[in-house]
């Protein structure tokens, strides 16, 4: 399976999702004009991983942002729905909620995710400022 | 149409403690550039990086809710009228950013705006978060991103949002005040 490589720009994050090393990256900011569409080849690339996924081997997911709108953030819980829906089944789905200590609405964007979701396993992760 | 003394603008904007303004038809690369200058100023401002996301994100919610808002007009026999028609302000006073924005709309969307409001203005924060988690539940689509975006601006804002509506012919120009 291809690797999907999305470049960064100043409103949508780059994305790095690895299926042969089974890690998937989102790192940047999420405002984009039409957050339904971005996340449309993200959400197309996950289903194809998860229907060729061998539930015991772990996958790792890490999420490095640094400003989600609103819209996004419904996205990012769609995405993540996904990902749980998976982890109920057994398969052992790791998330890493990487945030900058000084950016708090961050951490409380992790915190609120984190309540929504239950059998994947979901790390709060505190970065060093950049 | 008087001319124009950019002095007296500039001191005007000045005295109100207005930081950036935007005012004309809005398009995402706009919303990106300003977006970009706010954030410049407000770090040499020395401001936390907590702070300064803050004001960032409400600015974000309140320029694409006008832009979305108005770019469902652009066909309309309106259109440009009510396309021109957004402004978004940062500015700070009294120890406290503020950030508003405004845009004409028509009559039938501003009732259900302004009930909506109401309900924000009267909820307590745990209540207002309470809100966020079921509104986060919903598909995106069934619900644009707008409400969530009030919702958030509401939790983020130091006293109730605060909106003002004026009649102009026959729309609306709905105005909406965030203090962080």
């Amino acid at each position: 399976m291809d690797k999907l490589i999305v470049e960064a720009t100043r409103s949508s994050p780059a994305i790095q999702f690895d299926a042969e090393k089974r890690q998937l990256s989102i790192r940047g900011e999420s405002y984009p004009e039409n957050a339904a569409a971005f996340y449309a080849p993200v959400f197309a690339w996950l289903k194809e991983f998860i229907a060729g996924l061998t539930p015991s081997e772990p996958v790792q997911v890490d999420l490095e942002i640094f400003y989600l709108n609103s819209s996004s953030t419904k996205v990012m819980l769609n995405l993540l729905d996904v990902l749980e829906q998976v982890a109920q089944d057994g398969a052992n789905i790791i998330v890493n909620w990487r945030y900058d200590p000084d950016n708090e609405a961050i951490l409380e964007c992790g915190q609120d995710l984190s309540e929504e979701l239950e059998a994947l396993i979901f790390n709060l992760v505190e970065q060093e400022s950049p | 149409m008087r001319d124009l003394d950019l002095v007296r603008l500039k001191d005007d904007l000045s005295e109100r403690g207005i930081l950036m303004i935007f005012s004309g038809p809005f398009s995402h690369s706009i919303i990106e550039e300003l977006g970009k200058a706010v954030r410049n100023h407000l770090e040499n401002a020395s401001l936390s990086r907590t702070a300064i996301m803050d004001v960032f994100a409400v600015y974000v919610e309140q320029a694409q809710n006008v832009r979305n808002y108005l770019s469902r007009w652009e066909q309309a026999p309106d259109g440009a009228l009510l396309v021109n028609s957004g402004i978004v302000v940062i500015a700070h006073n009294d120890e406290h950013y503020v950030v508003s924005s405004g845009n004409l709309m028509a009559q039938a969307d501003a009732a259900p705006l302004v009930a909506r409001l109401e309900q924000l203005r009267a909820m307590s924060k745990a209540e207002l978060k309470a809100l966020h988690k079921e509104r986060l539940r919903q598909p995106l689509g069934e619900v644009g991103g707008g409400d969530m975006g009030l919702i958030g601006m509401a939790r983020k804002a130091t006293i109730p949002l605060q909106y003002t509506l004026t009649t102009v012919n026959q729309y609306v120009f709905f105005t909406l005040r965030v203090v962080l």
